[in-house]
């Protein structure tokens, strides 16, 4: 019991660094509050990040909260995610590798009454992880460079409250509440002639955000659901260091300053999205979502941002026959994400388009399941001053379904 | 560390949750596998960079080439040239600067005020002078033209060698009395770079006095060794000289003498050395007459290069030095909210033909930090707290357009920018050598039409 204690102890200290380690680092990780990531429960990476009008059904659906409405009646959730990526970073002139092994959310649901459900779940945001070196750069009004180079670190987590409430058989009714916490770390060093400029400043950004969300059944094979994530507001606050290194010296010319920086802010999104079953073992999901960037006014410091249309079609098949063999209780999803991105970057978009498939693995005779997925996926471009990543990710949900009051019984 | 708490909260929940259940495997199973897995994250080699402008946005680095710096000339009314260890002799006619003239006194000591006395009293040796001369040795120093015949003549200084002033040095405008006659005079072609020493010889009467002084045993010390030979001086003479060379404190008077002894003749010499540093001195003077800079004030005021034909002077021996204001550079705090000046570079380019093979440029100039009137606080410090120094560069093109001295000047104009009160520090540039040296340079100013100081500073904003 002592040994189990230890391991158990361990893992979770391992588990918590790996969560909170920086993840994937991308050079579009410099603007805004980083990358933005994707961290979809159950089988939703398999079929293209679809499925607003899904219910949570077997698995927490982060999609919608309205979804919650439908989680079965004395059973909990849980859904544990990781992911494994392998971009391929390129440009004009070189091309790299990377993998990266994240942690990529943590999220408990349990019924409140027979037709509402609870949620709470945290997962990384966005990840402001970059790497600058050696980067030569105009001096302003001169023929003349000066090097920079640069480390950010950091990242924003969401931590997410959803309550979903059916109110009648057709219309299912939800809200959320998430809490956007974090800090980025920017380190630069600029070599200009013979000094070296050292500045550093850790960013803390806190902020929340509500979403409402509904499903409506058009009929048992057709639901149409919408969502609303309202603007919100990140603060942001800054600690800066300066000091200059000349003559091998260091001179201090500021220590830990506290400012108010511009804050962020988070647009209006509307979503919509349908789920339409065929033949009793064809399920199709497509949502839309625009996010209206452009209203923000977002501060220079964080880039050019502009409207982003998001567009993600699944497809998700399941044997009719049912519960017969292992092989048959498989399900399998596939989908397609095409998204314009946020960001401009010298004038260009940011686009992102992956294609998906995977497999919902059931855990022996239960309604839990390992899902796993793949996707291939092309952010940028080449050219232009931009980067092209090209990416292979894996992603391993672990969807647990417990029952809570059968066991007092057997007890 | 927020996020923290809650992942293992998030994390024990579940484990305890699911403890009793077929599912618990499968979750540490899970966990296990996602702990090992996140070890092998790549790192960022940062070689991928998009937008450079952005880069730009948060911190701007900015060349500033416009901040206005004022030249202009000083005069420091004395500089002390005793104890420099130089005897500075001659004078030339410096095409600009007007006629500068060293002339060098010193004062003489000998090691024994007694000739040897050898012998018994009934066979006592008899002492015959022969002659006296003056060996002055080349220190390697050299001003001016040196291929022209060099004339100056040796005096006997008049009055004793004590200076008027407390603090027992003498300065480049000290003058003693010396009697008119000339002791000594010697016209040659300086080869300071060939030659170790040339040779003068001396009035025999002066010699033969002298000698007989010691003989006669008058003299017996110091004391009354420098009661009757109070110090020589040694004047260039005006209407035949091109060059300023440099001697060093080993030249000495030698006295030539014999001593007979039964029928044996012995040649014996006595030296007459400079024993004492601070009893010698140079006093250099510049007749500006009918020059750009024949107005120079006072020490505590300055003559701008406006008045100067856009130039600034620096001379050694003589005090006359550039000072360099920056009237402007608090206005770079406007700039931005938060900026700081993290590199700067003065560029000071000596006039085109001022200089030449027979009036070079120094290697480097010193740089002093000075107040309104011209006080000097001490010399221009880096950041560690060492010299900064205007350092040569001597590629040359078809315009000497790249000749010039550059000093760093970041942390002083940082310092200067920051400054809270109302008075400002200004720099003053001299030559290496300004007390035992005659060379000089003269430099652009700001609006100078070929040889402009330049002022480059880095700036950051934060």
């Amino acid at each position: 019991m002592k040994n189990l204690f230890t391991f158990l102890s361990c893992m979770i200290l391992m588990t918590i660094n790996s969560f909170s380690q920086s993840i994937s680092s991308s050079p579009y990780s410099l603007y805004g509050l980083g990358s933005v990531y994707d961290s979809d429960f159950g089988s939703i990476p398999s079929i293209g990040s679809s499925g607003i009008a899904l219910p949570s059904g077997s698995y927490i659906n982060n999609l919608n909260p309205a979804s919650l409405g439908y989680i079965p009646q004395n059973h909990f959730m849980f859904d544990l995610g990781g992911k494994a990526i392998l971009t391929t970073f390129q440009s004009n002139s070189k091309s790299e590798k990377r993998n990266n092994f994240q942690f990529s959310h943590i999220a408990f649901a349990f019924p409140v009454t027979k037709n509402s459900g609870f949620s709470i779940s945290l997962h990384p945001y966005s990840s402001a992880s970059f790497k600058i070196s050696n980067l030569k750069l105009p001096v302003e009004n001169s023929a003349e460079n000066y090097t920079l180079d640069a480390i950010g670190t950091g990242g924003l987590n969401k931590f997410d409250f959803s309550y979903g409430y059916r109110i009648n058989k057709k219309l299912s009714l939800g809200v959320s509440g998430s809490v956007l916490f974090g800090n980025t770390t920017d380190d630069r060093s600029y070599t200009v002639e013979k000094s070296v400029t050292a500045i550093s400043k850790q960013t803390d950004y806190n902020g929340f955000r509500g979403t409402v969300g509904l499903q409506y059944k058009i009929d048992s094979t057709f639901t149409i659901a919408s969502t609303f994530k309202l603007p919100a507001l990140v603060n942001a606050s800054k600690v800066q260091s300066v000091q200059t290194v000349a003559d091998e010296v260091v001179t201090t010319i500021e220590s830990d300053v506290a400012s108010d920086t511009d804050d962020y802010y988070m647009p209006l999104e509307i979503g919509f999205g349908i789920s339409k079953r065929f033949k009793n073992n064809i399920n199709l999901t497509f949502d839309y979502e625009k996010s209206f960037w452009s209203n923000t006014n977002q501060s220079e410091l964080y880039g050019e941002f502009v409207n982003q249309d998001r567009f993600a079609l699944g497809f998700i098949f399941k044997s009719k026959n049912n519960n017969r063999s292992y092989w048959d209780r498989i399900q399998y999803g596939t989908g397609l994400n095409f998204d314009t991105g946020y960001l401009e970057v010298d004038g260009k978009r940011i686009n992102n388009s992956a294609i998906s498939l995977g497999v919902s693995l059931p855990l022996e005779n239960t309604f839990s399941t390992l899902n796993v997925s793949y996707s291939y996926g092309q952010k940028g471009k080449i050219g232009g001053g931009l980067i092209k990543e090209n990416y292979h990710k894996l992603s391993l949900n672990l969807s647990l379904d417990g029952i809570w009051f059968v066991k007092r019984k057997i007890e | 560390m927020k996020a923290v708490y809650i992942i293992m909260m998030l994390i024990i929940l579940p484990l305890y949750l699911f403890k009793n259940s077929s599912m618990y495997k499968y979750l540490l199973m899970f966990l296990f596998a996602m702990s090992m897995l996140s070890c092998g994250t790549d790192t960022d080699a940062g070689e991928f960079v998009v937008g450079s402008d952005y880069l730009a946005v948060t911190n701007k680095v900015i060349l500033i080439d416009t901040v206005t710096v004022e030249m202009s000339t000083i005069n420091f009314d004395s500089l002390v040239t005793s104890g420099q260890s130089r005897i500075l002799i001659g004078n030339y006619d410096d095409p600009v600067f007007g006629k500068v003239k060293s002339e060098s006194y010193f004062q003489l000591a000998v090691d024994n005020y007694t000739l040897p006395s050898e012998g018994s009293d009934t066979n006592a040796p008899n002492y015959v002078f022969d002659s006296i001369s003056m060996i002055l040795k080349y220190d390697h120093y050299y001003y001016g033209d040196t291929t022209k015949v060099q004339t100056f003549n040796i005096h006997r200084i008049t009055q004793k060698v004590k200076p008027n002033t407390d603090d027992n040095s003498f300065y480049n405008n000290s003058v003693l009395n010396y009697s008119s006659e000339v002791l000594g005079s010697v016209s040659y072609k300086p080869r300071p770079k060939e030659k170790d020493s040339i040779n003068i010889k001396m009035n025999a009467a002066f010699g033969e006095a002298l000698f007989l002084k010691f003989k006669s045993r008058e003299i017996s010390d110091f004391e009354t060794f420098s009661e009757y030979l109070k110090g020589l001086v040694l004047v260039p003479s005006t209407s035949n000289s091109s060059s300023v060379i440099g001697f060093n404190l080993t030249s000495k008077v030698r006295l030539y003498y014999s001593k007979y002894l039964a029928d044996t003749e012995t040649s014996l010499i006595k030296d007459f050395t400079i024993s004492e540093a601070s009893k010698q001195f140079n006093s250099i003077s510049l007749g500006k007459t009918g020059t750009l800079i024949q107005n120079l004030p006072l020490s505590n005021s300055n003559l701008s290069s406006s008045l100067t034909s856009r130039q600034g002077f620096i001379q050694s021996g003589t005090g006359v030095a550039c000072r360099i204001d920056f009237p402007g550079i608090k206005q770079l705090k406007n700039i931005s909210d938060k900026g700081a000046i993290v590199d700067a570079e003065l560029i000071l380019r000596p006039v085109n033909n001022s200089y030449s093979e027979m009036l070079p440029l120094a290697d480097s100039l010193q740089i002093y930090v000075a107040d309104k009137l011209n006080r000097i606080s001490g010399t221009l410090l880096n950041s560690a707290g060492s010299s900064v120094y205007g350092v040569l560069n001597k590629k040359s093109d078809e315009f000497n357009e790249n000749i010039g001295y550059s000093v760093s000047v970041g942390s002083f104009l940082q310092k200067e920018m920051l400054r809270k009160t109302d008075s400002q520090s200004a720099l003053i540039l001299t030559l290496p050598g300004i007390s035992k040296s005659v060379d000089r340079i003269i430099l652009g100013d700001q609006k100078h039409p070929n040889n402009k100081i330049q002022l480059k500073i880095y700036y950051i904003s934060y």
